[in-house]
């Protein structure tokens, strides 16, 4: 900072007299320059200088400004430090002055007269005071030199000093002047968030999970210790990635691998980051050094302030391990919607007895995928009250809806006429329980009990005709007849005249471009038979939705209908 | 904060010439603060970039400002093209600082 001198105490010292003849022959040059002699009459003059030294002689506006903007300099360094010093030429304190915190090294008047490294700091070196000596010797400014201390309690106390230089008019060096904060509740804070740290990577080592924390770009900030040793010996999916790796960008490249579905487990795990989806749940089946083993990816987000974005933990499960593992939820699944699938209803009582046994309640989100076209079948699922969109794929981008399942059917129904992969993507569509049953257990069952297998070949066929129905359909009838089938049909499943799509949803489900869905819709919404916002959209006529949707909808309802009688 | 700085903006050398001028200063005093500030206006506004400002600060450099004949702060002196020229004041008449920089046809 420049200190204008003629500020200081020493006042007299600029404004001064320094011998007759040189201020008169000033003035005298003053008054014959004209322009000097307007602009001072102007008050747009600072200082005068001094002819014979060149010192400055302040007018008293400059002076006022320059005192004020001193004392403004000198609050504000009482605002950002606790204590402020100087030091003489040796090095030597000659004032200190500031707060009082019981920091007894900057408030004890006993520092006067003695150098920094006189005092009582336990952190540094010889090396380190040889270093700060050469420093000061080179008249360098030094910024925040950390000290340590304890007080008379013991306590241990932490500072950080800064200093610089103070020379005179002439360019003599003529001591420090500088600044000091106790940072001791800093210090000890960060030393307390780095041991709670060490207790929560200490607790998640101890897990079986593999668990491993990203941040919001998807890099793993953190793997817990099952992490690490399960990556160090497997090439699964995600899996094998060490910290600083970018899971999204390794799930993306993997794409889907037999039985992982690298770009499903992406998708998700941006919806969890988004916010959308809490939490994301994945299964699928690795080979491990002891066999094949079936894991459940979880990613849930993570509720810090921090860079953490997303917690990832992999478990391993099984049908019966994950029953013991999650009993609550499932619990909760029971309770929430109980299981009310027409074909499993419609089993004698026995018969359902036995097969319950074997039956797991699921609970379903929106946007899960229970399988991907070539999939190997894993599981079957008799939706309760959710609602599964059978999905063919074209060209890898194009998805048309060719069948939608809810609580009258059951997913995985190939698997019963004796094909174990999938031929559609099986899109969870409506949010919601379900019961599911192992493959393997499911071809037993299906053999022993032939009122399962009526059941299961007459909703077959009725799929049949659905299919057959909607392929016609989408070659014939016109998008908004179609739309209005679909939403019909849609609200048969779930029974509710409201439900939340998007139009770019509802653009797969029906294989058209989604300006054509927004034609379609506002059509509708034109005759007053639906009403939308943002997605979520409402029947208000139901009659006349079902009497503006194709005859396919009424020959489907009318086969299903009649099927319950 | 030290008041010595060197503005050099003559990134193409030769192209064009270079106005080399200086400013005495008193530390952080306002009408110097506003010289600074009115100058630099001008400078960004007919120099671009073919000027080299130099402030001094007269609190730190007496000795030369007593040399080059400073007799108050702020002034301003064109060193180079010659012919040299000074302004006195905190430079808020624009058609002086215009004049003495050899600016011409700038009459706003």
């Amino acid at each position: 900072m420049s200190s204008p001198p003629g500020v200081r105490a020493s006042n007299a010292q600029h404004s001064g007299m320094h011998g007759a003849p040189a201020f008169e022959d000033l003035i005298r040059r003053l008054i014959d320059a004209p322009s000097e002699r307007q602009a001072i009459e102007s008050g747009q003059v600072d200082a005068i200088l001094d002819p014979l030294t060149g010192r400055s002689i302040l007018l008293p506006e400059a002076q006022e400004a320059l005192r004020e903007s001193q004392a403004r300099d000198h609050s504000l360094v009482k605002l950002s430090c606790d204590w402020q010093w100087e030091k003489d030429k040796d090095y030597r304190f000659t004032s200190c002055e500031g707060a009082r915190i019981g920091s007894w090294v900057f408030e004890d008047k006993a520092i006067i007269g003695k150098r920094l490294w006189d005092l009582p700091f336990d952190n540094m070196s010889q090396g380190d005071w040889r270093t700060h000596r050469s420093e000061v010797k080179r008249h360098a400014a030094y910024r925040d030199l950390e000290l340590r201390s304890h007080d008379d309690a013991g306590a241990v106390r932490f500072f950080t000093v800064s200093g610089e230089p103070i020379f005179d008019n002439r360019g003599n060096f003529k001591g420090y002047r500088g600044t000091a904060r106790d940072i001791s509740s800093l210090r000890l804070a960060e030393a307390a968030s780095q041991r709670s740290h060490g207790i929560v990577r200490s607790a998640l080592d101890a897990l079986r999970a593999q668990i491993c924390v990203l941040d919001s770009t998807g890099t793993v900030l953190y793997s817990n210790a099952a992490w690490r040793a399960f990556a160090a010996t497997q090439d699964c999916t995600g899996i094998g990635l060490s910290e600083g790796n970018n899971y999204l960008a390794v799930c993306d490249n993997a794409g889907a691998h037999e039985r992982v579905n690298g770009s499903a487990i992406a998708a998700g795990i941006r919806q969890v980051m988004a916010g959308q989806r809490e939490p994301f749940r994945y299964e699928y089946g690795c080979n491990t050094p002891t066999g094949r083993c079936e894991f459940m990816l979880t990613a849930t987000r993570f509720a810090g302030d921090g860079s953490a974005s997303v917690v990832i933990s992999h478990e391993k499960t099984g049908v019966r391990e994950r029953a013991r593992r999650f009993p609550q939820l499932d619990d909760l699944v029971a309770r929430r919607a109980p299981i009310a699938n027409r074909v499993l209803a419609a089993m004698p009582r026995e018969e359902y007895r036995r097969l319950s046994a074997e039956l797991e309640p699921v609970s379903l989100t929106f946007g899960d995928v229970l399988y991907e076209p070539g999939d190997p079948i894993r599981y079957i699922y008799f939706p309760g009250d959710c609602l599964i969109s059978l999905l063919t794929q074209v060209e890898d981008r194009m998805a048309l809806e060719v069948g939608l399942v809810g609580s009258e059917g059951m997913v995985g129904i190939q698997l019963a006429l004796g094909v174990g992969t999938s031929s559609v993507r099986a899109l969870v569509q409506g949010p919601g329980a379900a019961m599911r049953m192992e493959a393997g257990r499911f071809q037993l069952e299906l053999k022993q009990c032939p009122s399962l297998q009526r059941e299961l070949y007459r909703y077959a066929h009725q799929l049949m005709v659905q299919f057959t129905q909607t392929a016609a359909c989408n070659r014939f009838h016109v998008v908004e007849a179609r739309l209005a089938r679909w939403l019909s049909m849609t609200r048969d499943r779930v029974k509710s005249d409201r439900f939340h799509l998007t139009h770019d949803f509802l653009a797969d489900m029906l294989g058209v471009r989604r300006v054509g869905v927004t034609n379609a819709a506002s059509a509708l919404r034109k005759r007053n038979l639906i009403e939308y916002s943002r997605g979520d959209i409402t029947i208000l006529d139901r009659k006349g939705l079902n009497a503006a949707a194709c005859v396919c909808y009424r020959i489907v309802k009318k086969l299903f209908d009649d099927s319950q009688h | 904060m030290r008041r010595k700085l060197v503005r050099d903006k003559a990134s193409r050398p030769g192209v064009e010439t270079v106005v080399v001028i200086r400013l005495y200063v008193s530390g952080n005093a306002p009408n110097s603060m506003r010289a600074i500030a009115n100058l630099e206006a001008i400078c960004r506004e007919y120099l671009k970039d073919t000027y080299k400002l130099e402030i001094v600060d007269v609190f730190e450099q007496p000795i030369r400002a007593l040399a080059d004949g400073v007799l108050v702060t702020p002034s301003l002196a064109k060193v180079s093209p010659a012919p040299a020229a000074s302004v006195v004041g905190n430079l808020s008449d624009r058609s002086s600082v215009l004049l003495a920089l050899g600016i011409e046809g700038a009459s706003r």
